[in-house]
């Protein structure tokens, strides 16, 4: 009797180890698809982080984080921030901070610390508008450190539903009174962004544009291109094709290359770069064509080039290096010549083909973070 | 048989989920008007087609805020998609939700207004009647279920065209006040947007002069990148989803053909396959007027869409 018992509270024991462990077994078959990414400071980087040069600023989430000699730090709490750029001195930073209704820009120090307040975007207490609100963003400073450059949607009429962004250029520490707009900003296009102000004067931004704008032959849809202007309020010269699609233009420190993304108007983005003489650009050359990439930021050595791409198809954005060998291969070294006259006698041997180089391909620094795609990223020395 | 119990306790919920969502029957509502009886269609007496065959379904998003009644809600995004398994060939037709069409429901109007006045039935037999296409299926999700659908599987990649600025974009979901209006910035360039940006990205219009029609290239973008997620998700993952889409997803689809359609969605993994159609100019014409009508051109209209909706 007391042995069945015994026996059927064993098995109802084992009914419910199995039912449970059933249940907690394929509620660990979840995919990891909705986890939300790490910080990375939480992750440890790839050891190739050791070997990135100087100091890199980059967001998660609106927090500011730098990766320097290999580990993460976290700078400022998720606060809205994005789009970290540096002074041409390298000291400070000039940084987006994003609210729900607008934005301004700030002066950060390399600790994370605002230095002070840039731009009043939000609306007086009052205005029954929320179009009284501006957005700013992608702050740079010129080479100078005297004027700030952004893309700013000071001109738009109030009430109206064009809301395209201008480059706009501004005496560093003056008001939104003094600033100039460079460019029109287009007409519901979403408008001009990315200034990238030029050594040799002039900018560079990304232009949002219909295509059939600049060919009436082509679709009336909404491409990205290339543009320089070194005048205030001139029509500037379009550096890329319509179809080409390019974007995210990062000046090489020498000044003589350009990285940006380019996707023919199509959901794809590959890593793209170009000559560049102050003016004119070169053939561009497809550098990566499998990853999603975004903001190609170039290594203040001119080493290679980071950028941000999924670690997994469709997943969050990671940090990601590309040696400058894996699109500028270094020449191969000259090959022996026989000295006229020298103690070789005979037939001269023949030289041993040299081994082809392995691709250089690139380098996953992160794994879980998931960081700011449309957050430019800053590379200090 | 208690590790059979332990499976079912964990899928209940998504069968739940899924019984009340899936296999909807269509109900076409009988036009009043003689001239334009809605013409029968596979939609109106649903079959189990095999899988093997091509099959056109209707996805349809709704405002479905506070501002509306019940199922009374506008339809912002027609979607008419046909799969061919055996080319692995998908087509999308952006339906304008301006556009001027003959409702089934009787009268003329724009088409988003034929769901209010008689739900999905309505929906599919004006698109039926006026683009002489047999529909199978449709899918139905509201604006909040699009949100947590894509918060559920994680958030998707997309190569947002041009920064998505609208200073008027409602702020219907999560607010107390639906008649509010918020800021939207959507930048530009690749990105990973959770649930409440991708709706951003696919409902704002203000800022695009070419209004609902470049608001459809968008969606089209935010399909395929669910699409694309979509395949990275397991059996396992089905109650988490579910949970989120409570009541915010209905689809005349029932429950085997969804199981046997979702090894075939895994299957299309080429994007050069998914061919994606908008109905601008010349197809369609704004016309100017205060209630912002588009018209059709039925001339050019329908051999496109014989062509690939045969």
């Amino acid at each position: 009797m007391i042995s069945r018992l015994l026996l059927a509270l064993a098995l109802v024991v084992v009914m419910l180890a199995g039912g449970t462990s059933t249940y907690i077994y394929l509620g660990s078959k979840q995919t990891k698809v909705s986890q939300a990414p790490l910080k990375p400071t939480a992750t440890t980087p790839r050891a190739a982080a050791l070997n990135l040069p100087g100091t890199l600023y980059l967001t998660q989430r609106g927090a500011v984080y730098n990766l320097s000699a290999g580990r993460f730090h976290q700078l400022t709490s998720e606060a809205g921030y994005m789009q970290p750029s540096l002074f041409p001195d390298g000291g400070n930073l000039v940084i987006v901070r994003q609210f729900p209704t607008y934005s301004d820009l700030y002066v950060m120090n390399r600790f994370g610390g605002l230095v002070r307040q840039l731009t009043d975007n939000a609306a007086p207490p009052r205005a029954g508008d929320i179009g009284a609100n501006h957005w700013s963003f992608y702050p740079r400073m010129s080479a100078d450190g005297q004027t700030l450059w952004m893309t700013y949607d000071g001109l738009k009429c109030s009430g109206c539903y064009d809301v395209s962004l201008a480059v706009w250029s501004m005496p560093f520490g003056g008001s939104i009174r003094q600033a100039r707009a460079w460019t029109d900003g287009g007409y519901y296009t979403g408008g001009d962004v990315q200034p990238i102000p030029l050594p040799g004067g002039g900018i560079m931004y990304t232009k949002y544009d219909y295509a059939s704008n600049i060919d009436y032959r082509l679709e009336t849809k909404l491409v990205s291109l290339l543009w320089f202007t070194n005048r205030i309020n001139s029509v500037g010269r379009r550096l890329t094709d319509p179809g080409a699609d390019c974007r995210s233009p990062s000046l090489s420190p020498d000044g003589t290359q350009i990285a940006m993304i380019c996707t023919y108007e199509k959901q794809i983005s590959y890593l793209t770069v170009a000559s560049w003489n102050g003016s004119t650009i070169g053939p561009l050359k497809t550098v990566i064509s499998d990853q999603l990439v975004a903001q190609p930021t170039w290594a203040p050595d001119g080493s290679g080039i980071a950028y941000l791409a999924p670690g997994v198809a469709a997943g969050e954005f990671q940090l990601w290096f590309l040696p400058r060998a894996a699109f500028a291969p270094p020449p191969p070294p000259p090959s022996p010549s026989p000295t006229p006259g020298g103690p070789h006698n005979g037939p001269l041997p023949t030289p041993s083909p040299t081994p082809p180089a392995p691709p250089v391909k690139p380098i996953q620094i992160t794994m879980y973070s998931g960081f700011d795609a449309t957050s430019t990223m800053a590379w200090a020395r | 048989m208690s590790s059979v119990a332990g499976g079912f306790a964990y899928f209940m919920p998504a069968a739940q989920a899924a019984i009340e969502a899936t296999g909807q029957a269509i109900h076409v509502t009988p036009s009043p008007s003689l001239l334009f009886t809605p013409t029968p269609t596979g939609s109106a007496a649903p079959t189990a087609a095999p899988v093997t065959g091509a099959f056109t379904v209707l996805l349809l998003g709704s405002d479905d805020d506070s501002k509306f009644i019940g199922d009374h809600v506008l339809t912002q995004s027609m979607i008419l998609v046909r799969v061919v398994p055996s080319t692995k060939d998908v087509t999308m037709l952006s339906i304008p939700r301006d556009l001027y069409v003959h409702l089934s429901t009787g009268g003329y109007g724009k088409i988003d207004g034929a769901y209010s006045y008689g739900g999905p039935g309505a929906a599919v037999a004006t698109v039926a009647q006026d683009f002489g296409v047999r529909i199978d299926d449709y899918i139905w999700i509201g604006l909040l279920g699009l949100v947590k659908l894509i918060d559920a599987i994680g958030g998707i990649d997309v190569v947002t065209s041009n920064p998505v600025m609208d200073d008027y974009y409602p702020a219907d979901i999560l607010s107390s006040w639906p008649y509010d209006y918020e800021r939207v910035a959507v930048l530009a360039g690749p990105q990973h947007l959770d649930g409440l940006h991708s709706m951003q990205y696919v409902r704002s219009r203000h800022g695009d002069l070419q209004s609902d029609l470049g608001r459809s290239q968008r969606q089209q973008q935010v399909l395929i990148a669910i699409r694309q997620k979509a395949k990275h998700v397991s059996p396992s993952d089905l109650p988490v989803i579910s949970q989120a889409l409570g009541g915010e997803l209905k689809t005349s689809i029932d429950l085997p053909k969804v199981a046997s359609l979702l090894p075939l969605a895994a299957s299309f993994d080429n994007p050069d396959q998914i061919r994606t159609l908008i109905l601008a100019n010349p197809y369609t014409h704004g016309c100017g007027c205060p209630e912002t009508y588009v018209t059709a051109n039925w001339n050019l209209i329908l051999p496109l869409v014989h062509q690939y909706f045969p």
